[in-house]
């Protein structure tokens, strides 16, 4: 059922503007408030002004602002195209997948994809708000477990993975400290101190197999993302960001009878139809920005995505193979979700389009030219969702 | 001892379930056409779509496919509660049906391990599993 065609419109669609918040554990300011902010941001750094906005997309559960709310805010009275997508991280990138279409179809002739959330002052995103949240009955099965949490649920997906190829803790301790010495010159970043392979190991359990190091942050911010088609965008200040690819599905999470295996990254499902989208493969990407909800979700994106065998990334971990100034494949350059902020993904397709742009400063990647960005990988909703990035 | 429940809240689907669980029974829809188990329940199979389904007891035994244990006290219900231990069980019935619950007591767990269903009574209409070892069904 896997099949890897796909007709997406392949690099009609360019992300022209980028806008972001302060990502901070307590913004002082609504959610509201800190979607106009990236939003303006957005479209300033796009050469744009909000009346040349006609489509809205955003993501969450019940705890960003919602396209009819934001538009008259904005001024919009005639909005064209609208995504109000529940769910978290694992359908970040459809946000970008579904803007593509609609500005290369005509439908809409410029779409920001904005999330905007107050993760730790308001709507914490550690199982604590469960009870408010839409409650579907394979929620039911898991909370009435004792499963109220991300953390969990990925951590089940990780001790399996640990049992069949023998991967440790000191394993995902080195995806925990790859990322915080990337954050250490982002100034976006939330943690920039630096860690240890001994800070990590002594940071206390959350859900064991994993520790407080294993688990993103919880952040206040907002990110947005300005898309047009690609033939407007060479009209437009900056180098445009081609959307090349995208994908998004899935349909089974861990506790839909459909798994056997939990240590099977469920990626491997959906990369062959990004890829196809695309028309390139792994060994194109030149860096990469994996959901990073926990440690373990890189390594097995790492594999699913096409970068290391089953059992293969340990090895590659150790020996550099992802690191930002000399890896053959950086990953998570700003420090990722685990040491930059959540932002629930879209901060990774920010982080992407300075990267293209060659204006990520100090943190800049030697080749830049390819991204591959993604969503979380479907362990929790089911959904997942990732694009292809590439500089005009 | 035990785990932090949120009890559910019975639906159309899944009423039946619960309510067999509250009697001391895990009961699954087992399809009349084609012979596959649904988890967790479904208005049609899985694999040939039928809305032919019939609640059926299961064995009610399986084994460890992974396990977590839960040392963050997710709200004031899990701060008496952790840390506890949380097992995903392989069914004997059917490879791709995992079932999460808490594993009673802290026997040392692994990959494998062959455990039971323990229902237990919540209220008449929903009970709840809790996996034990078969040392602990016997003893």
């Amino acid at each position: 059922m896997n099949e890897a065609r796909s007709r997406f419109p392949r690099s009609q669609a360019a992300v022209v503007g980028i806008g972001c918040t302060e990502f901070s554990r307590d913004s002082g300011v609504s959610v509201f408030t800190l979607a106009t902010r990236a939003v303006k941001a957005a479209v300033a750094d796009a050469g744009l002004r909000p009346s040349d906005i006609d489509g809205l997309a955003t993501f969450g559960t019940n705890d960003s602002i919602a396209p009819n709310l934001l538009a008259p805010a904005l001024g919009m009275k005639n909005l064209n195209f609208y995504v109000d997508q529940w769910y978290g991280g694992s359908v970040s990138l459809s946000m970008l997948g579904q803007a593509a279409l609609a500005v290369s179809s005509g439908v809409a002739d410029c779409v920001v994809c904005y999330r905007a959330i107050n993760g730790r002052s308001e709507s914490r995103l550690n199982g604590s708000a469960t009870t408010v949240a839409r409650q579907p009955w394979d929620m039911a099965v898991k909370s009435s477990a004792g499963i109220v949490a991300p953390a969990q649920e990925i951590a089940l997906a990780a001790r399996s993975h640990m049992e069949r190829y023998g991967t440790t803790s000191e394993d995902l301790g080195r995806i925990a400290v790859l990322s915080r010495g990337n954050a250490l010159n982002n100034e976006r970043a939330m943690m920039r101190t630096p860690m240890t392979m001994d800070d990590y190991l002594e940071s206390r359990w959350i859900v064991d197999p994993f520790r407080k190091f294993d688990c993103c942050l919880e952040t206040d911010g907002a990110v947005a993302i300005v898309v047009v088609s690609a033939d407007r965008a060479k009209d437009l200040p900056h180098r445009p960001v081609l959307i090349r690819g995208a994908a998004w599905g899935g349909g089974v999470n861990v506790v839909n009878n459909g798994h056997e295996d939990l240590s099977q990254s469920p990626a491997t499902s959906m990369a062959p139809r990004l890829y196809e989208a695309a028309g390139l493969g792994p060994s194109d990407i030149d860096f990469a920005e994996f959901y990073d909800c926990f440690t373990y979700t890189v390594l097995s994106q790492l594999e699913g995505y096409g970068f290391a065998e089953p059992g293969g990334v340990p090895d590659m971990l150790a020996d550099g193979a992802f690191d930002r100034a000399s890896g053959s494949l950086p990953i998570n350059t700003h420090g990722g979700l685990l040491s930059e902020g959540y932002l629930h993904g879209l901060n990774h397709v920010y982080e992407a389009v300075e990267q293209i742009r060659g204006e990520a400063g100090d943190r800049q990647v030697d080749a830049h030219d390819v991204a591959l960005v993604t969503g979380q990988l479907g362990y929790v909703s089911g959904y997942s969702s990732a694009a292809v990035l590439v500089g005009a | 001892m035990g785990a932090p429940r949120i009890d559910p809240v019975p639906d159309r689907d899944s009423a039946h379930y619960w309510a067999a669980l509250a009697q001391g029974r895990l009961e699954l829809p087992h399809c009349r056409n084609c012979g596959h188990w649904t988890w967790p329940a479904r208005p049609i199979c899985s694999w040939c779509q039928g809305e032919n389904l019939v609640w059926e007891p299961v064995e009610g035994t399986g084994e460890v496919h992974s396990w977590i244990v839960t040392h963050q006290p997710y709200g004031p219900a899990f701060v008496d509660k952790v840390p506890f231990t949380v097992v995903l069980v392989r069914l004997d019935e059917q490879r791709d049906i995992l079932i999460p619950g808490p594993l009673e007591s802290d026997v040392n767990v692994t990959q494998g391990l062959r455990v039971r269903a323990a229902p237990e009574r919540v209220s008449d209409t929903v009970g709840l599993i809790t996996w034990k070892t078969d040392a602990q069904d016997n003893g």
